[in-house]
Protein backbone atom coordinates (compact mmCIF):
# COMPACT_ATOMS: atom_id res chain seq x y z
CA UNK A 1 0.00 0.00 0.00
CA UNK A 2 1.27 3.18 -1.11
CA UNK A 3 0.29 5.40 2.15
CA UNK A 4 0.38 8.88 2.59
CA UNK A 5 3.87 10.86 3.91
CA UNK A 6 3.21 12.99 7.21
CA UNK A 7 5.84 14.79 8.85
CA UNK A 8 4.42 16.14 11.94
CA UNK A 9 6.48 18.75 13.52
CA UNK A 10 6.00 19.63 17.30
CA UNK A 11 8.26 20.48 20.20
CA UNK A 12 5.89 19.37 22.86
CA UNK A 13 7.11 15.29 22.86
CA UNK A 14 3.81 14.05 24.15
CA UNK A 15 1.91 15.92 21.83
CA UNK A 16 3.78 15.07 18.87
CA UNK A 17 3.77 11.31 20.09
CA UNK A 18 -0.30 11.29 20.42
CA UNK A 19 -0.54 12.97 16.77
CA UNK A 20 2.04 10.26 15.65
CA UNK A 21 0.75 7.52 16.92
CA UNK A 22 -2.92 8.31 16.23
CA UNK A 23 -2.08 9.34 12.39
CA UNK A 24 0.05 5.91 12.49
CA UNK A 25 -2.72 3.88 14.07
CA UNK A 26 -4.73 5.68 10.75
CA UNK A 27 -2.22 4.19 8.42
CA UNK A 28 -0.07 6.65 7.41
CA UNK A 29 3.44 6.84 7.48
CA UNK A 30 4.59 9.17 9.81
CA UNK A 31 7.75 11.08 10.44
CA UNK A 32 9.02 13.54 13.44
CA UNK A 33 10.83 16.28 14.18
CA UNK A 34 10.94 18.58 16.83
CA UNK A 35 12.17 22.09 15.31
CA UNK A 36 12.42 23.44 12.17
CA UNK A 37 15.98 22.52 11.72
CA UNK A 38 15.46 18.91 11.94
CA UNK A 39 12.22 18.97 9.93
CA UNK A 40 14.40 20.32 6.95
CA UNK A 41 16.50 17.40 6.86
CA UNK A 42 13.84 15.28 7.07
CA UNK A 43 11.88 17.13 3.83
CA UNK A 44 15.02 16.73 1.89
CA UNK A 45 15.63 13.50 2.38
CA UNK A 46 12.29 12.27 2.50
CA UNK A 47 9.96 14.62 0.27
CA UNK A 48 6.11 14.42 3.04
CA UNK A 49 3.39 14.87 1.10
CA UNK A 50 1.73 16.62 4.41
CA UNK A 51 3.43 18.76 7.10
CA UNK A 52 1.22 19.68 10.26
CA UNK A 53 3.20 22.57 11.90
CA UNK A 54 2.66 23.77 15.35
CA UNK A 55 3.26 27.25 15.23
CA UNK A 56 4.98 27.93 18.44
CA UNK A 57 8.32 26.30 17.97
CA UNK A 58 11.68 26.61 19.50
CA UNK A 59 13.97 28.79 17.38
CA UNK A 60 12.30 29.28 13.87
CA UNK A 61 8.92 29.30 14.58
CA UNK A 62 6.62 27.13 12.38
CA UNK A 63 4.88 30.04 11.04
CA UNK A 64 8.57 31.51 9.31
CA UNK A 65 9.83 28.27 8.66
CA UNK A 66 6.40 27.69 6.86
CA UNK A 67 6.70 30.86 4.54
CA UNK A 68 10.22 29.53 3.65
CA UNK A 69 8.25 26.21 2.25
CA UNK A 70 6.36 27.89 0.50
CA UNK A 71 8.85 30.33 -1.48
CA UNK A 72 10.83 27.13 -2.33
CA UNK A 73 10.30 25.82 -5.59
CA UNK A 74 11.42 22.57 -4.71
CA UNK A 75 9.05 22.54 -1.62
CA UNK A 76 6.00 24.53 -2.55
CA UNK A 77 3.26 21.79 -3.09
CA UNK A 78 3.57 19.97 0.07
CA UNK A 79 0.49 20.64 2.04
CA UNK A 80 0.95 22.25 5.37
CA UNK A 81 -1.50 22.19 7.99
CA UNK A 82 -0.82 25.03 11.09
CA UNK A 83 -1.93 23.30 13.97
CA UNK A 84 -2.88 26.30 16.20
CA UNK A 85 -4.09 26.72 20.06
CA UNK A 86 -7.60 27.12 20.31
CA UNK A 87 -7.00 29.49 23.05
CA UNK A 88 -4.69 31.89 20.59
CA UNK A 89 -7.44 34.27 19.12
CA UNK A 90 -6.00 35.18 15.62
CA UNK A 91 -3.43 32.56 14.99
CA UNK A 92 -6.30 30.87 12.07
CA UNK A 93 -5.53 34.25 10.40
CA UNK A 94 -1.87 34.42 10.64
CA UNK A 95 -1.29 31.19 9.57
CA UNK A 96 -3.54 31.62 6.00
CA UNK A 97 -1.12 34.49 5.65
CA UNK A 98 1.89 32.71 6.55
CA UNK A 99 1.00 30.12 3.23
CA UNK A 100 -1.08 27.52 5.79
CA UNK A 101 -3.31 25.28 3.19
CA UNK A 102 -5.06 24.86 6.50
CA UNK A 103 -4.95 24.63 10.43
CA UNK A 104 -6.29 22.43 13.00
CA UNK A 105 -7.18 23.72 16.59
CA UNK A 106 -5.21 22.16 19.27
CA UNK A 107 -5.79 19.94 21.70
CA UNK A 108 -6.49 17.78 19.08
CA UNK A 109 -9.50 14.94 19.42
CA UNK A 110 -8.36 12.18 18.78
CA UNK A 111 -11.75 10.51 17.37
CA UNK A 112 -11.73 13.24 14.73
CA UNK A 113 -8.10 14.31 13.76
CA UNK A 114 -7.23 11.55 11.26
CA UNK A 115 -10.54 12.54 8.87
CA UNK A 116 -9.75 15.80 9.88
CA UNK A 117 -6.11 15.31 8.25
CA UNK A 118 -7.20 13.09 5.58
CA UNK A 119 -9.58 16.08 4.41
CA UNK A 120 -6.02 18.31 3.76
CA UNK A 121 -4.62 15.32 1.72
CA UNK A 122 -3.82 15.90 -2.10
CA UNK A 123 -6.14 12.99 -3.64
CA UNK A 124 -3.70 10.92 -5.76
CA UNK A 125 -3.86 10.03 -9.34
CA UNK B 1 -6.38 117.76 33.01
CA UNK B 2 -3.30 118.70 35.51
CA UNK B 3 -1.42 116.05 37.50
CA UNK B 4 0.28 116.51 40.18
CA UNK B 5 3.47 114.58 41.93
CA UNK B 6 1.11 113.58 44.85
CA UNK B 7 -1.15 112.29 42.11
CA UNK B 8 1.29 110.19 40.48
CA UNK B 9 3.15 109.18 43.99
CA UNK B 10 -0.69 107.48 44.61
CA UNK B 11 -1.94 105.95 41.50
CA UNK B 12 1.63 105.24 39.95
CA UNK B 13 0.58 106.85 36.60
CA UNK B 14 3.06 109.95 35.60
CA UNK B 15 2.20 113.01 34.35
CA UNK B 16 2.30 111.87 30.94
CA UNK B 17 0.27 108.64 31.39
CA UNK B 18 -2.39 110.51 32.59
CA UNK B 19 -2.69 113.86 30.30
CA UNK B 20 -5.28 113.49 27.73
CA UNK B 21 -6.97 110.21 29.50
CA UNK B 22 -10.12 110.87 31.36
CA UNK B 23 -9.59 110.36 34.92
CA UNK B 24 -12.21 107.67 34.99
CA UNK B 25 -10.78 105.27 32.57
CA UNK B 26 -8.11 105.77 34.99
CA UNK B 27 -8.26 105.35 38.21
CA UNK B 28 -12.07 104.49 38.66
CA UNK B 29 -12.29 100.53 39.42
CA UNK B 30 -14.58 98.85 36.38
CA UNK B 31 -17.79 98.18 36.91
CA UNK B 32 -17.33 100.34 40.17
CA UNK B 33 -20.50 102.51 40.79
CA UNK B 34 -19.56 106.02 42.35
CA UNK B 35 -21.96 108.68 41.07
CA UNK B 36 -19.68 110.76 40.19
CA UNK B 37 -21.31 112.69 37.52
CA UNK B 38 -23.95 114.03 41.25
CA UNK B 39 -20.73 114.65 42.96
CA UNK B 40 -18.78 116.82 40.07
CA UNK B 41 -22.72 118.50 39.94
CA UNK B 42 -22.35 119.31 43.65
CA UNK B 43 -19.08 120.57 43.55
CA UNK B 44 -19.82 123.13 40.65
CA UNK B 45 -23.11 124.19 42.16
CA UNK B 46 -21.87 124.60 45.94
CA UNK B 47 -18.47 125.26 45.25
CA UNK B 48 -17.38 121.55 47.06
CA UNK B 49 -18.19 117.57 48.04
CA UNK B 50 -16.43 115.29 49.12
CA UNK B 51 -16.59 111.63 49.04
CA UNK B 52 -14.90 108.23 50.36
CA UNK B 53 -14.02 105.39 47.66
CA UNK B 54 -11.94 102.82 46.36
CA UNK B 55 -9.41 103.83 43.43
CA UNK B 56 -7.34 101.30 40.82
CA UNK B 57 -3.37 102.04 40.79
CA UNK B 58 -1.27 101.46 37.74
CA UNK B 59 -0.50 98.65 38.74
CA UNK B 60 -4.00 96.93 39.37
CA UNK B 61 -4.18 97.36 42.98
CA UNK B 62 -7.17 99.39 44.94
CA UNK B 63 -6.71 101.84 47.17
CA UNK B 64 -9.32 103.57 49.75
CA UNK B 65 -9.52 107.75 48.84
CA UNK B 66 -11.36 110.30 50.10
CA UNK B 67 -12.11 112.26 47.24
CA UNK B 68 -12.65 115.96 47.56
CA UNK B 69 -13.90 118.09 44.31
CA UNK B 70 -13.70 121.72 44.65
CA UNK B 71 -14.59 124.08 41.98
CA UNK B 72 -12.36 127.19 40.76
CA UNK B 73 -13.32 130.10 39.03
CA UNK B 74 -12.36 132.31 36.36
CA UNK B 75 -12.78 135.90 36.66
CA UNK B 76 -16.57 136.43 35.72
CA UNK B 77 -17.88 133.68 37.99
CA UNK B 78 -18.05 130.75 35.69
CA UNK B 79 -16.90 127.41 36.64
CA UNK B 80 -13.60 126.91 35.01
CA UNK B 81 -12.46 123.68 36.26
CA UNK B 82 -12.52 121.32 39.16
CA UNK B 83 -9.98 120.86 41.77
CA UNK B 84 -9.83 117.52 42.87
CA UNK B 85 -7.74 116.00 45.89
CA UNK B 86 -7.16 112.34 46.71
CA UNK B 87 -6.32 111.24 49.87
CA UNK B 88 -5.16 107.97 50.56
CA UNK B 89 -7.11 106.44 53.24
CA UNK B 90 -6.61 102.86 52.67
CA UNK B 91 -4.68 102.37 56.24
CA UNK B 92 -7.53 104.14 57.84
CA UNK B 93 -9.73 102.40 56.30
CA UNK B 94 -8.46 98.99 57.18
CA UNK B 95 -8.37 99.36 60.56
CA UNK B 96 -12.06 100.79 60.73
CA UNK B 97 -13.32 97.49 58.77
CA UNK B 98 -11.21 95.84 61.62
CA UNK B 99 -12.89 97.46 64.31
CA UNK B 100 -16.47 96.88 62.69
CA UNK B 101 -15.36 93.14 61.96
CA UNK B 102 -13.35 92.74 64.96
CA UNK B 103 -16.76 93.57 67.44
CA UNK B 104 -19.12 91.44 64.78
CA UNK B 105 -17.26 88.15 64.28
CA UNK B 106 -14.08 87.26 66.40
CA UNK B 107 -15.88 85.76 68.88
CA UNK B 108 -17.71 83.68 66.38
CA UNK B 109 -14.72 83.11 64.02
CA UNK B 110 -12.33 82.01 67.18
CA UNK B 111 -14.71 79.02 67.59
CA UNK B 112 -14.38 77.34 64.72
CA UNK B 113 -11.17 75.09 63.41
CA UNK B 114 -10.66 76.47 60.33
CA UNK B 115 -8.13 79.23 59.50
CA UNK B 116 -10.36 82.44 58.92
CA UNK B 117 -8.76 85.44 57.05
CA UNK B 118 -10.76 89.06 56.18
CA UNK B 119 -9.48 90.98 53.40
CA UNK B 120 -11.77 94.06 52.33
CA UNK B 121 -11.33 95.61 48.82
CA UNK B 122 -8.13 96.30 48.77
CA UNK B 123 -6.45 93.18 49.65
CA UNK B 124 -5.99 94.25 53.10
CA UNK B 125 -6.66 91.82 56.16
CA UNK B 126 -8.90 93.10 58.50
CA UNK B 127 -9.70 89.84 60.35
CA UNK B 128 -7.10 87.11 61.04
CA UNK B 129 -8.50 84.33 63.40
CA UNK B 130 -5.30 82.92 66.17
CA UNK B 131 -5.96 79.66 64.17
CA UNK B 132 -5.02 81.27 60.94
CA UNK B 133 -2.54 83.54 63.09
CA UNK B 134 -0.64 79.92 64.33
CA UNK B 135 -0.91 78.29 61.22
CA UNK B 136 0.72 80.76 58.85
CA UNK B 137 3.27 81.63 62.18
CA UNK B 138 2.35 84.88 62.88
CA UNK B 139 1.81 86.76 65.99
CA UNK B 140 -0.94 88.01 67.66
CA UNK B 141 -2.45 90.97 65.39
CA UNK B 142 0.63 90.86 63.06
CA UNK B 143 -1.30 90.02 59.68
CA UNK B 144 -3.68 93.06 60.28
CA UNK B 145 -3.24 95.67 57.15
CA UNK B 146 -0.98 93.75 55.24
CA UNK B 147 -1.63 92.47 51.63
CA UNK B 148 -3.48 88.71 51.62
CA UNK B 149 -0.69 87.63 49.24
CA UNK B 150 2.05 87.74 51.82
CA UNK B 151 0.11 84.32 52.44
CA UNK B 152 1.10 83.35 49.72
CA UNK B 153 4.35 82.02 48.01
CA UNK B 154 5.73 84.55 45.62
CA UNK B 155 4.72 82.47 42.32
CA UNK B 156 1.16 83.04 42.92
CA UNK B 157 1.09 86.56 44.29
CA UNK B 158 0.69 88.30 40.94
CA UNK B 159 -2.31 86.22 39.23
CA UNK B 160 -3.70 86.82 42.59
CA UNK B 161 -3.83 90.62 42.82
CA UNK B 162 -5.84 89.61 39.66
CA UNK B 163 -8.36 87.21 40.97
CA UNK B 164 -9.13 89.21 44.13
CA UNK B 165 -9.74 92.05 41.95
CA UNK B 166 -11.88 90.11 39.84
CA UNK B 167 -13.93 88.22 43.16
CA UNK B 168 -15.17 91.55 43.90
CA UNK B 169 -16.79 92.28 40.85
CA UNK B 170 -18.50 88.47 41.32
CA UNK B 171 -18.68 88.30 45.12
CA UNK B 172 -20.39 84.62 45.67
CA UNK B 173 -19.58 81.74 47.75
CA UNK B 174 -17.21 79.03 46.28
CA UNK B 175 -13.71 77.14 46.34
CA UNK B 176 -10.85 78.79 45.64
CA UNK B 177 -9.07 77.50 42.46
CA UNK B 178 -10.80 74.02 42.50
CA UNK B 179 -9.02 70.97 40.70
CA UNK B 180 -5.80 73.51 41.71
CA UNK B 181 -3.07 72.55 43.67
CA UNK B 182 -3.02 76.02 46.53
CA UNK B 183 -0.44 76.53 48.94
CA UNK B 184 0.24 78.85 51.77
CA UNK B 185 3.31 80.33 52.68
CA UNK B 186 4.29 80.98 56.36
CA UNK B 187 6.50 83.95 57.75
CA UNK B 188 9.30 81.25 58.11
CA UNK B 189 9.09 80.74 54.52
CA UNK B 190 7.88 77.11 54.77
CA UNK B 191 5.02 76.28 52.09
CA UNK B 192 2.09 73.84 53.05
CA UNK B 193 -1.03 72.47 50.79
CA UNK B 194 -4.20 74.53 51.65
CA UNK B 195 -8.05 74.29 50.30
CA UNK B 196 -9.79 77.44 50.92
CA UNK B 197 -13.09 78.41 50.71
CA UNK B 198 -14.11 81.66 50.11
CA UNK B 199 -17.70 83.99 50.81
CA UNK B 200 -18.06 87.05 50.67
CA UNK B 201 -19.74 89.63 53.70
CA UNK B 202 -21.73 92.50 52.94
CA UNK B 203 -20.90 94.86 55.82
CA UNK B 204 -21.56 98.74 56.47
CA UNK B 205 -17.96 99.42 55.14
CA UNK B 206 -18.78 97.58 51.74
CA UNK B 207 -17.84 94.44 50.84
CA UNK B 208 -15.41 92.02 52.43
CA UNK B 209 -14.01 88.49 51.41
CA UNK B 210 -13.80 85.64 54.34
CA UNK B 211 -11.72 82.93 52.99
CA UNK B 212 -11.69 79.85 55.38
CA UNK B 213 -8.29 78.07 54.84
CA UNK B 214 -7.35 74.90 56.05
CA UNK B 215 -3.84 73.15 55.90
CA UNK B 216 -4.04 69.62 53.76
CA UNK B 217 -0.55 68.33 54.21
CA UNK B 218 -1.98 65.16 56.18
CA UNK B 219 -4.53 64.71 53.68
CA UNK B 220 -2.36 65.07 50.73
CA UNK B 221 0.29 62.74 52.53
CA UNK B 222 -2.67 60.12 52.62
CA UNK B 223 -3.91 60.89 49.43
CA UNK B 224 -0.80 60.27 47.84
CA UNK B 225 0.30 57.06 50.28
CA UNK B 226 -3.24 55.69 48.55
CA UNK B 227 -2.25 56.84 44.97
CA UNK B 228 0.79 54.76 45.35
CA UNK B 229 -0.86 51.89 47.05
CA UNK B 230 -3.39 51.69 44.39
CA UNK B 231 -0.54 51.53 41.30
CA UNK B 232 0.81 49.09 43.38
CA UNK B 233 -2.44 47.10 43.43
CA UNK B 234 -3.13 47.51 40.15
CA UNK B 235 0.39 46.33 39.12
CA UNK B 236 -0.07 43.50 41.32
CA UNK B 237 -3.07 42.74 39.67
CA UNK B 238 -1.61 42.94 36.32
CA UNK B 239 0.87 40.15 36.90
CA UNK B 240 -2.02 37.62 38.93
CA UNK B 241 -3.44 38.17 35.60
CA UNK B 242 -0.94 37.69 33.31
CA UNK B 243 0.28 34.57 35.41
CA UNK B 244 -3.08 32.81 35.70
CA UNK B 245 -3.17 33.13 31.63
CA UNK B 246 0.35 31.94 31.21
CA UNK B 247 -0.65 29.01 34.13
CA UNK B 248 -4.06 28.08 32.24
CA UNK B 249 -2.25 27.94 28.83
CA UNK B 250 0.74 25.83 30.57
CA UNK B 251 -1.77 23.61 32.43
CA UNK B 252 -3.82 22.69 29.63
CA UNK B 253 -0.97 21.08 27.12
CA UNK B 254 0.16 18.49 29.60
CA UNK B 255 -3.77 17.92 29.80
CA UNK B 256 -4.35 17.77 26.63
CA UNK B 257 -1.95 14.70 26.18
CA UNK B 258 -3.80 13.29 29.24
CA UNK B 259 -6.95 13.60 27.79
CA UNK B 260 -5.60 12.45 24.60
CA UNK B 261 -4.01 9.35 25.32
CA UNK B 262 -6.91 8.36 27.70
CA UNK B 263 -9.25 9.14 24.98
CA UNK B 264 -7.20 6.70 22.12
CA UNK B 265 -6.92 3.83 24.58
CA UNK B 266 -10.30 3.57 25.93
CA UNK B 267 -11.24 4.08 22.29
CA UNK B 268 -9.68 0.35 21.76
CA UNK B 269 -7.11 1.65 19.19
CA UNK B 270 -3.50 -0.04 20.23
CA UNK B 271 -6.24 -3.36 21.52
CA UNK B 272 -8.34 -4.48 23.32
CA UNK B 273 -9.24 -3.77 26.98
CA UNK B 274 -11.29 -5.52 29.53
CA UNK B 275 -13.98 -3.66 31.43
CA UNK B 276 -12.10 -2.78 34.48
CA UNK B 277 -9.19 -1.01 32.21
CA UNK B 278 -12.30 0.49 30.26
CA UNK B 279 -13.63 1.84 33.25
CA UNK B 280 -10.36 2.91 34.91
CA UNK B 281 -9.63 5.20 31.63
CA UNK B 282 -13.14 6.40 31.48
CA UNK B 283 -12.24 7.80 35.07
CA UNK B 284 -9.49 9.42 33.79
CA UNK B 285 -10.87 11.02 31.07
CA UNK B 286 -13.82 12.52 33.31
CA UNK B 287 -11.17 13.46 35.62
CA UNK B 288 -9.25 15.33 32.87
CA UNK B 289 -12.01 16.71 31.27
CA UNK B 290 -13.24 18.39 34.59
CA UNK B 291 -9.78 20.06 35.34
CA UNK B 292 -9.88 21.08 31.32
CA UNK B 293 -13.29 22.70 32.40
CA UNK B 294 -11.63 24.45 35.23
CA UNK B 295 -9.01 25.44 33.86
CA UNK B 296 -10.72 27.24 30.84
CA UNK B 297 -13.38 28.49 33.31
CA UNK B 298 -10.41 30.38 34.89
CA UNK B 299 -9.18 31.77 31.46
CA UNK B 300 -12.25 32.84 30.68
CA UNK B 301 -12.73 34.74 33.96
CA UNK B 302 -9.33 35.99 33.90
CA UNK B 303 -9.66 37.38 30.51
CA UNK B 304 -12.99 39.08 31.00
CA UNK B 305 -11.60 40.49 34.10
CA UNK B 306 -8.78 41.79 32.51
CA UNK B 307 -11.44 43.55 29.86
CA UNK B 308 -9.83 41.36 27.09
CA UNK B 309 -13.01 39.76 25.87
CA UNK B 310 -14.55 41.00 22.97
CA UNK B 311 -18.34 39.78 21.71
CA UNK B 312 -19.14 38.14 18.20
CA UNK B 313 -22.12 39.38 17.51
CA UNK B 314 -24.47 37.18 15.29
CA UNK B 315 -27.65 36.91 14.51
CA UNK B 316 -29.02 33.38 15.72
CA UNK B 317 -32.08 31.35 16.24
CA UNK B 318 -32.58 31.44 20.19
CA UNK B 319 -34.54 28.38 19.69
CA UNK B 320 -31.91 26.53 17.72
CA UNK B 321 -29.05 27.62 20.82
CA UNK B 322 -31.46 26.40 23.47
CA UNK B 323 -31.63 22.82 21.63
CA UNK B 324 -27.86 22.65 21.04
CA UNK B 325 -26.67 23.36 24.75
CA UNK B 326 -29.88 20.76 25.96
CA UNK B 327 -28.59 18.29 23.16
CA UNK B 328 -25.04 18.49 25.35
CA UNK B 329 -26.54 18.18 28.85
CA UNK B 330 -28.84 15.11 27.68
CA UNK B 331 -26.84 12.43 29.02
CA UNK B 332 -26.57 14.18 32.06
CA UNK B 333 -30.48 14.25 32.55
CA UNK B 334 -31.00 11.40 31.07
CA UNK B 335 -28.79 9.40 33.55
CA UNK B 336 -31.04 11.14 36.38
CA UNK B 337 -34.06 10.72 35.05
CA UNK B 338 -34.53 14.46 34.50
CA UNK B 339 -37.18 15.40 31.72
CA UNK B 340 -35.77 19.46 30.71
CA UNK B 341 -39.17 21.13 29.56
CA UNK B 342 -37.90 24.31 27.10
CA UNK B 343 -40.84 27.01 26.56
CA UNK B 344 -40.49 29.79 24.49
CA UNK B 345 -43.09 32.28 24.01
CA UNK B 346 -44.22 32.84 20.71
CA UNK B 347 -43.05 35.70 18.42
CA UNK B 348 -39.55 35.22 20.31
CA UNK B 349 -37.23 33.64 17.77
CA UNK B 350 -33.85 35.53 15.91
CA UNK B 351 -31.67 37.59 18.44
CA UNK B 352 -28.54 39.32 17.68
CA UNK B 353 -25.68 38.00 20.47
CA UNK B 354 -21.98 36.21 20.95
CA UNK B 355 -23.78 32.57 20.36
CA UNK B 356 -20.83 30.79 21.95
CA UNK B 357 -21.39 33.09 25.37
CA UNK B 358 -24.93 32.69 25.64
CA UNK B 359 -24.88 28.86 24.87
CA UNK B 360 -22.12 29.00 27.79
CA UNK B 361 -24.49 31.20 30.26
CA UNK B 362 -27.24 28.43 29.15
CA UNK B 363 -25.03 25.72 29.32
CA UNK B 364 -23.62 26.65 33.06
CA UNK B 365 -27.08 27.12 34.38
CA UNK B 366 -28.72 23.79 32.66
CA UNK B 367 -25.72 22.16 34.13
CA UNK B 368 -25.99 23.63 37.58
CA UNK B 369 -29.84 23.02 37.43
CA UNK B 370 -28.73 19.25 36.67
CA UNK B 371 -26.44 18.92 38.95
CA UNK B 372 -28.50 20.01 41.98
CA UNK B 373 -31.65 18.58 41.16
CA UNK B 374 -32.34 14.81 42.97
CA UNK B 375 -33.06 12.00 40.11
CA UNK B 376 -36.41 12.27 38.10
CA UNK B 377 -36.89 15.97 39.52
CA UNK B 378 -37.58 18.58 37.08
CA UNK B 379 -35.69 21.44 35.13
CA UNK B 380 -37.62 23.99 33.00
CA UNK B 381 -36.15 26.46 30.56
CA UNK B 382 -38.24 29.57 29.84
CA UNK B 383 -37.94 31.99 27.72
CA UNK B 384 -40.56 35.40 27.86
CA UNK B 385 -40.10 38.97 26.00
CA UNK B 386 -39.62 41.74 28.39
CA UNK B 387 -40.25 45.48 27.67
CA UNK B 388 -37.09 47.22 26.30
CA UNK B 389 -36.46 44.81 23.47
CA UNK B 390 -34.95 42.63 25.44
CA UNK B 391 -35.96 38.77 27.05
CA UNK B 392 -36.07 36.59 30.13
CA UNK B 393 -34.28 33.26 30.57
CA UNK B 394 -35.28 31.66 33.31
CA UNK B 395 -33.46 28.00 33.81
CA UNK B 396 -35.76 26.81 37.17
CA UNK B 397 -35.27 23.04 39.02
CA UNK B 398 -37.08 21.53 42.19
CA UNK B 399 -33.75 20.45 43.61
CA UNK B 400 -31.92 21.04 46.86
CA UNK B 401 -32.24 25.00 46.67
CA UNK B 402 -29.90 27.56 48.14
CA UNK B 403 -30.09 29.30 51.68
CA UNK B 404 -31.69 32.84 51.55
CA UNK B 405 -28.19 34.09 53.72
CA UNK B 406 -26.27 32.25 50.74
CA UNK B 407 -27.39 34.32 47.60
CA UNK B 408 -25.51 37.02 47.94
CA UNK B 409 -22.06 35.02 47.85
CA UNK B 410 -23.18 32.82 44.49
CA UNK B 411 -22.07 34.84 42.04
CA UNK B 412 -18.58 35.31 43.38
CA UNK B 413 -15.12 33.25 42.45
CA UNK B 414 -14.57 30.28 44.28
CA UNK B 415 -17.99 30.25 46.39
CA UNK B 416 -19.56 26.47 46.30
CA UNK B 417 -21.92 26.66 48.91
CA UNK B 418 -21.53 24.08 51.85
CA UNK B 419 -17.89 22.49 51.86
CA UNK B 420 -18.39 19.48 50.53
CA UNK B 421 -20.90 20.11 47.73
CA UNK B 422 -18.08 20.81 45.03
CA UNK B 423 -17.00 17.20 46.17
CA UNK B 424 -20.90 15.76 45.57
CA UNK B 425 -22.05 17.20 42.55
CA UNK B 426 -18.61 18.02 40.75
CA UNK B 427 -18.87 21.76 40.66
CA UNK B 428 -16.12 24.08 40.15
CA UNK B 429 -17.16 27.18 41.84
CA UNK B 430 -16.44 29.54 38.94
CA UNK B 431 -19.62 28.38 36.95
CA UNK B 432 -21.89 31.16 38.26
CA UNK B 433 -19.26 34.06 38.51
CA UNK B 434 -18.38 33.44 34.99
CA UNK B 435 -21.94 33.61 33.45
CA UNK B 436 -22.71 36.31 35.74
CA UNK B 437 -19.50 38.30 33.92
CA UNK B 438 -20.81 36.90 30.78
CA UNK B 439 -24.18 38.62 31.33
CA UNK B 440 -22.71 42.18 32.40
CA UNK B 441 -20.78 41.90 29.24
CA UNK B 442 -23.66 41.86 27.18
CA UNK B 443 -25.52 44.50 28.95
CA UNK B 444 -28.18 42.03 31.18
CA UNK B 445 -29.04 40.95 34.14
CA UNK B 446 -29.22 38.44 36.49
CA UNK B 447 -30.87 37.20 39.51
CA UNK B 448 -32.17 34.38 41.59
CA UNK B 449 -35.06 32.95 43.83
CA UNK B 450 -34.48 29.89 45.60
CA UNK B 451 -36.26 28.31 48.93
CA UNK B 452 -33.74 26.30 50.37
CA UNK B 453 -35.09 22.68 49.90
CA UNK B 454 -37.70 23.12 46.93
CA UNK B 455 -35.82 24.42 44.26
CA UNK B 456 -34.13 27.52 42.63
CA UNK B 457 -34.94 30.12 39.20
CA UNK B 458 -32.29 31.50 37.72
CA UNK B 459 -33.51 34.25 36.10
CA UNK B 460 -31.63 36.31 33.14
CA UNK B 461 -31.82 39.35 31.17
CA UNK B 462 -30.71 39.89 27.82
CA UNK B 463 -31.33 42.05 24.92
CA UNK B 464 -32.33 40.93 21.86
CA UNK B 465 -30.45 42.82 19.98
CA UNK B 466 -27.05 43.51 21.02
CA UNK B 467 -25.97 46.75 19.94
CA UNK B 468 -22.12 45.86 19.11
CA UNK B 469 -19.22 48.25 19.76
CA UNK B 470 -17.85 49.45 16.07
CA UNK B 471 -15.08 47.88 15.05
Amino acid sequence: MNAARILIVDDNKTNLKLASDVLAFGGYEILNASDAESAQQIIETSRPDLILMDIGLPGMDGLTFTRLLKADEATRHIVIVALTASAMKGDDVRAREAGCDGYITKPIDTRTFPAAVAGYLPVRA
Amino acid sequence: MYWNGGAERLFGYSSADALGNSIDSLIVPPGHVDDLGRYRREALTTGFSTFETARLRKDGSLIFTVVSNKAVYDAEGRAEFVLITQKDVTHLKVLRDAKLVESQYRDLLESTPDAIIMANQTGRIVLANSQAERLFGYERGELLGTLVEVLLPSRYRGGHVAHRSGYFGQPRTRSMGAGLELYGLRKDGSEFPVEISLSPLQTDGGTLVMSAIRDITYRKGIESALQEKNVELERANQAKDRFLASMSHELRTPLNGIIGFAEFLSDGKPGPLNDKQKEYLGDILNSGRHLLHLINDMLDLVKIQAGRVDLALERFSLSEAIYEVCTGVHPLAVSKGIDINVTIENGIDFVTLDKPRFKQILFNLLSNALKFTDEHGHVGVDVTSVDGGRFRLVVSDDGIGIRAEDIGRLFTEFEQLESGTSRRFGGTGLGLALTRKLVDLHGGEIGVESEFGKGSRFAVILPLVMKGIAT
